[in-house]
């Protein structure tokens, strides 16, 4: 599983990063997310399914198969 | 109160959506005054409704409306919003321009604003809630709107602003008359005195600047690689002014005040001391409970939505403690869960002007959450003191909240 973020969604509420800091983090210019791993481990993937229903722009996506 | 100015509906507005609903209007008695929000909810008027107070406006109470207020800037701009109108009002950068022009000044501060950036301030705010705290502890009790709300986001607004604590006293003053008078004279020579120390500060930082945000604002380039227009650098001091001062001092005071009568809730925040992701959740449930802000808007033009004729510079207010707790969205929308798993509330707005400052403000209320319950982990409400003088308008909250421990 990986996680898409879209950055023309995202405005920087860094919820993701407050919930999951393992997976996600935000730039120090705009504040927007950044997404720090490429496959989710399976052990973070409910974590992340509640990071992705936090997001309150609905920028994320967990989508199946690795980055590409 | 009196009604400075109370015209007719207009024509476009349909009857059965009048509603009579004053926002600064707060009963005697009522110590809270997001109350008379949610007391539309129960009364059950329409979702979408207008009042012809304060120079008529537009209420919109369901969270998905109150969203779409915030994203859609095409249909609904924050350009000239004041309610009651004050004419001409300040452009606040970046927060009164619509996107795309919106993105100059936001790309200027964003990065004074964001959690990096932010987690670098926090060991100074830890030492600003001690040394406020210092000032109290020993006594055993206190005012906790005027010996530590008020003082602690407007000295933070000072240092950053490269200012000297002396003027506290004088900027406390400017921002209580700014959110609380309805007197038009009163504002629009509020907005001048305002605008007058905010001229000389960027003047004092334009001919010496230093490493703070009214010297990065000053020291901005344009495309072309010129000073931003002075008035634009006066816009967004302007901004950072008004928006960072009261909202923090009044959800904390909402806080401090949920907080004096939990002894579970200030265990809850003890025990995850350590735990900072615990902590965040518990303090992002208490930003969607004590959300003081109502924001405004301005209908760009004539058009329908959600069925409803609207007319070009129609008012509307979004006022995000309505939308907090709308049950469709949240479950069990009115308890406070300290654990909630999934919380999209609009305390910081959303869209394209999602508040600058959010992750500042949280920070500076969790810092002193942490710091207060560090050093008086047990504290209640002095003589049954529930809070004093509530009022209502953009920012709500109450003056006076008396604390023993």
């Amino acid at each position: 599983m990986r996680v898409i973020a879209n950055l023309d969604i995202c405005q920087g509420h860094a919820r993701c990063e407050d919930l999951c800091p393992e997976v996600f983090s935000t730039d120090p210019i705009e504040g927007k997310v950044v997404v720090q791993v490429d496959e989710i481990p399976d052990d973070l993937i409910e974590k992340v399914r509640l990071t992705v229903r936090n997001c309150p722009e609905g920028a994320l996506r967990l989508v199946k198969g690795n980055a590409q | 109160m009196t009604l400075l100015w109370q015209p007719s509906p207009p024509d476009h507005v349909p009857s059965d959506h009048i509603v009579d609903f004053d926002f600064f209007d707060i009963p005697a008695g009522c110590t809270d005054p997001t109350e008379i929000w949610h007391n539309l909810v129960k009364q059950g008027v329409p979702p979408i409704f207008y009042t012809p107070h304060n120079g008529g406006h537009w209420v919109f109470l369901n969270y998905a409306d109150v969203v779409e207020g915030y994203r859609n800037h095409e249909l609904f701009s924050t350009y000239q919003t004041p309610i009651p109108p004050i004419e001409p009002f300040p452009i606040m950068q970046p927060q009164g321009i619509d996107p795309p022009d919106n993105k100059v000044f936001r790309l200027l501060l964003s990065p004074m604003f964001t959690p990096l950036a932010v987690r670098r301030m926090t060991e100074g705010l830890h030492a600003r809630a001690n040394h406020l705290i210092d000032t109290f502890e020993a006594k055993n009790h206190c005012d906790f709107v005027r010996d530590y709300a008020e003082l602690f986001p407007t000295a933070t607004f000072l240092e950053l602003f490269g200012l000297g604590a002396e003027r506290l006293p004088e900027f406390l003053a400017l921002a209580n008359t700014f959110f609380r008078s309805v007197d038009p004279a009163v504002r629009a020579q509020n907005v001048t005195d305002i605008y007058a120390v905010l001229d000389q500060l960027f003047r004092e930082k334009n001919a010496n600047p230093g490493t703070d945000i009214a010297s990065t604002i000053v020291q901005g380039r344009d495309e072309n690689g010129q000073q931003h227009k002075w008035d634009d650098i006066l816009n967004c001091g302007f901004l950072l002014f008004v928006a960072g001062l009261d909202t923090v001092t009044n959800t904390m005071t909402y806080i401090w005040r949920y907080l004096a009568t939990n002894p579970r809730a200030r265990q809850h925040f003890i025990s995850k001391m350590d735990d900072q992701q615990a902590s965040l959740i518990a303090l992002e449930e208490l930003m969607r409970i004590n959300a003081v802000s109502n924001l405004y808007r301005r209908v760009t033009k004539d058009c329908e939505f959600r069925g409803i004729q609207f007319k070009r510079n129609d008012r509307v207010i979004l006022p995000n403690t309505v939308a907090n707790r709308d049950n469709k969205i949240f479950e069990n929308a009115m308890e406070i869960d300290l654990n909630r798993k999934v919380n999209n509330h609009v305390t910081f707005g959303v869209g394209p002007h999602r508040c600058i400052g959010s992750h500042l403000a949280k920070r500076e209320i969790l810092v002193s959450i942490q710091a207060w319950l560090t050093r008086i982990p047990d504290f209640h409400l002095d003589n049954g003191d529930v809070g004093a003088e509530a009022f209502g308008g953009a920012v709500m909250g109450f003056r006076s909240l008396k604390l023993r421990w």
